[in-house]
């Protein structure tokens, strides 16, 4: 069937002849339609940029000591016809799993050409004590200059200098939490309880802050003070850190590694799964409560043409009486649903603009001073935004007008007009 | 028989009226049949409630009869489905009622357009040019841009009459078309729809109770319970 313009003109006559009720459920639209846009946005932007930072400052792949398959058969076990084999020693002991003859290794996976940076670094587990506070944490010997080109320390630093890691055999690094938990400030000497039991004396040289909850709780000394604390030989490392060249092929970076060494390799995505998997989650929810804003919207769609319907069915009676099909007052009922939805949607993706840029321009206290690159809500921006969220109201109010505009053609003219004698 | 333009053969309604729970059946129409012929003027006189209005629903399409037929211009619009009957009503018949029934949001000149773009049967400029020239010759060539409100009710009346011409209908239906008007306002009614049959041989059938109207018709149908109860030709 043709769609005319004078179906139009009618649709938009009745429209604008119920302006107030008209202009509230546009408004509803609009209102639907900005916050969606904000909401995806906001959500977007904060993953993004949670991303952009963990890709920044973090490992792009974690070797560690782990090994990928054990392959000297351990045992064979006689049992009926044949022979079993184990790999896994049945009986083991409770190691800590280490890289042996890492420079062997690190140079193995520094010869690959997509690897951009690799950092050895041994990890234990001690007690810190400083004054009256006494607490586990999680101690790393590194490299520093090696390790700064992967954590990049020295442009996160709070207080005190990078480099004099280097330079300081017994001091330490504190991430900003631990160092909070323990009131320490540069220059303080405080003690590290090694598993063994040893007691070491350490100097704070630095308090960093990166951001990141799980790389703030750390703190940091010289590799081989590291290794003694452990109990490590100085040829063992408990992780490699390293950065790739190409972020993409980081995943192909680590399966050439666990060819190549046997030893266990992660990316970032692996580690980050569980966070990003939450973003999702957290997103997921705030898209579902804003679905149910533009339903409501819908229900004023829906509301405005079933008046309009009720309201106008003597005006249906005489066009079916003039020769109008059921089909063109559908259509008259149906355009009213989508001029509305679509006035509507590009109100809400204009006040959706407005807002992403006001609350992108909002300076945020933040609690992690340095470590943001910026000190404004990460807002994400996409043409998708906006044109996912007008398609979804469209989507709605048509559904919404479906109904009234079936009512709209089943009027009976003779009904109607024999009603009004 | 030739120039039948409409048939009715044995034309029998029932309504169905709801009352509470029960459902009551009246007869309106029990058995007419009787012919129109092209370019007649014909005054369907009767009682209220005498089934005259019914009648002409059933002779316009908009309603089906129980049993019988209806023919117009040698078609059986009792067997037309109801896009056909749109279709139909669009292209061979013109309605006028009681009350003017323009649409309120559009001016006299987009009302008595209406029918003309409906499903693109004519182009704007061509349906507005025909629909000035129809109002002109209603004597409203002044109020041309006015919306119904801002006409009196025999103004309105004649803006009806003139979209319901506007498609050049066989027929033009008319269903007390003066009931509603000033005895002055019906007057101009009368003159103009005698003048149209006359000048432009314009089929006519119009239902009143107006003794005076009626007189000035070429035929008088009077209906009593739905029976054919006289037929008198005038001219």
């Amino acid at each position: 069937m043709k769609f005319n313009y004078h179906l139009i003109m009618i649709a938009f006559r009745q429209l604008r002849n119920r302006k107030r009720q008209t202009f509230l459920t546009l408004l509803g639209i609009s209102v639907g339609v900005m916050v969606l846009i904000t909401a995806v946005s906001l959500m977007d932007g904060l993953l993004q940029s949670f991303i952009q930072k963990i890709v920044e400052i973090a490992p792009h792949v974690i070797v560690s000591g782990e090994k990928v398959k054990p392959t000297v058969p351990d045992q064979l076990v006689a049992s009926g016809n044949g022979t079993h084999v184990t790999f896994i020693k049945n009986v083991s002991r409770d190691d800590q799993e280490v890289i042996k003859n890492y420079p062997r290794v690190e140079s193995l996976i520094a010869s690959d050409s997509l690897v951009q940076l690799v950092s050895p670094s041994v990890s234990t587990d001690v007690i810190g004590m400083f004054g009256t506070v006494s607490e586990p944490i999680q101690l790393f010997g590194i490299i520093p200059h090696v390790e700064d080109g992967i954590e990049k320390f020295s442009q996160n630093m709070v207080s005190g200098n990078f480099d004099e890691l280097g330079r300081t055999p017994d001091g330490i690094m504190l991430g900003s939490t631990t160092a909070k938990d323990f009131t320490a400030q540069v220059g303080d000497r405080m003690q590290i309880v090694s598993p063994s039991g040893r007691i070491y004396s350490v100097r704070v040289v630095g308090i960093f802050m990166t951001g990141i909850n799980d790389i703030d709780d750390n703190c940091y000394v010289n590799i081989r003070l590291g290794q003694n604390i452990g109990g490590f030989s100085p040829d063992e490392a408990s992780n490699l850190y390293i950065r790739v060249k190409d972020l993409p092929k980081d995943t192909l970076v680590a399966k050439t590694i666990e060819r190549e060494t046997n030893y266990k390799a992660i990316t970032w995505e692996e580690k980050a799964a569980s966070v990003v998997a939450l973003f999702k989650m957290i997103s997921g929810i705030v898209y579902f409560l804003v679905f149910f804003v533009i339903m409501v919207a819908g229900f004023g769609v829906a509301n405005v043409l079933i008046t309009n319907v009720l309201e106008k069915a003597r005006d249906i009676a005489i066009l079916k009486s003039l020769g109008f099909k059921k089909s063109e007052i559908t259509w008259i009922y149906l355009a009213q649903g989508l001029i509305v939805a679509l006035v509507g949607a590009a109100v809400g993706c204009l006040l959706g603009y407005v807002l992403i840029e006001v609350m992108s321009s909002i300076p945020m206290a933040s609690s992690s001073a340095s470590a943001i690159r910026t000190d404004r809500l990460m807002m994400g921006k996409s043409p998708m935004y906006f044109i996912g969220a007008s398609m979804f109201a469209l989507i709605v109010s048509l559904i919404a007008a479906v109904g009234p505009s079936r009512n709209a053609a089943k009027v009976n003219p003779v009904e109607i007009l024999r009603g009004e004698r | 028989m030739e120039d039948a333009l409409i048939r009715l053969r044995n034309v029998k309604k029932e309504l169905a009226i709801r009352n509470g729970g029960e459902e009551i059946v009246t007869t309106i129409l029990p058995d007419i049949s009787f012919d129109i012929t092209r370019g007649e003027f014909t005054a369907i006189t009767g009682p209220s409630g005498s089934g005259k209005t019914t009648l002409l629903y059933l002779m316009g399409g908009l309603d089906k009869p129980n049993s019988g037929s209806v023919f117009l211009d040698n078609e059986e619009i009792s067997a037309m489905t109801e896009e056909e009957l749109a279709e139909m009503r669009n292209a061979k018949l013109g309605f006028v009622y009681q009350f003017h029934f323009l649409l309120p949001e559009f001016t006299a000149v987009e009302n008595v357009m209406m029918p003309m773009l409906a499903r693109g049967r004519a182009g704007v400029n061509e349906a507005r040019r025909r629909a000035v020239e129809l109002l002109s010759e209603m004597g409203l060539a002044d109020k041309l841009n006015n919306k119904p409100n801002q006409l009196s009710g025999g103004q309105q009346q004649r803006v009806a009459v003139a979209r319901a011409l506007a498609n050049h209908p066989m027929v033009l239906l008319a269903d007390e078309p003066t009931g509603n008007l000033d005895s002055k306002s019906a007057e101009v009614i009368y003159r103009l729809f005698a003048r149209l049959n006359e000048e432009t041989g314009q089929t006519i059938v119009v239902v009143t109770h107006d003794e005076h109207f009626a007189s000035e018709t070429g035929r008088i149908l009077h209906i009593l319970d739905g029976q054919l109860d006289s037929d008198r030709k005038l001219r």
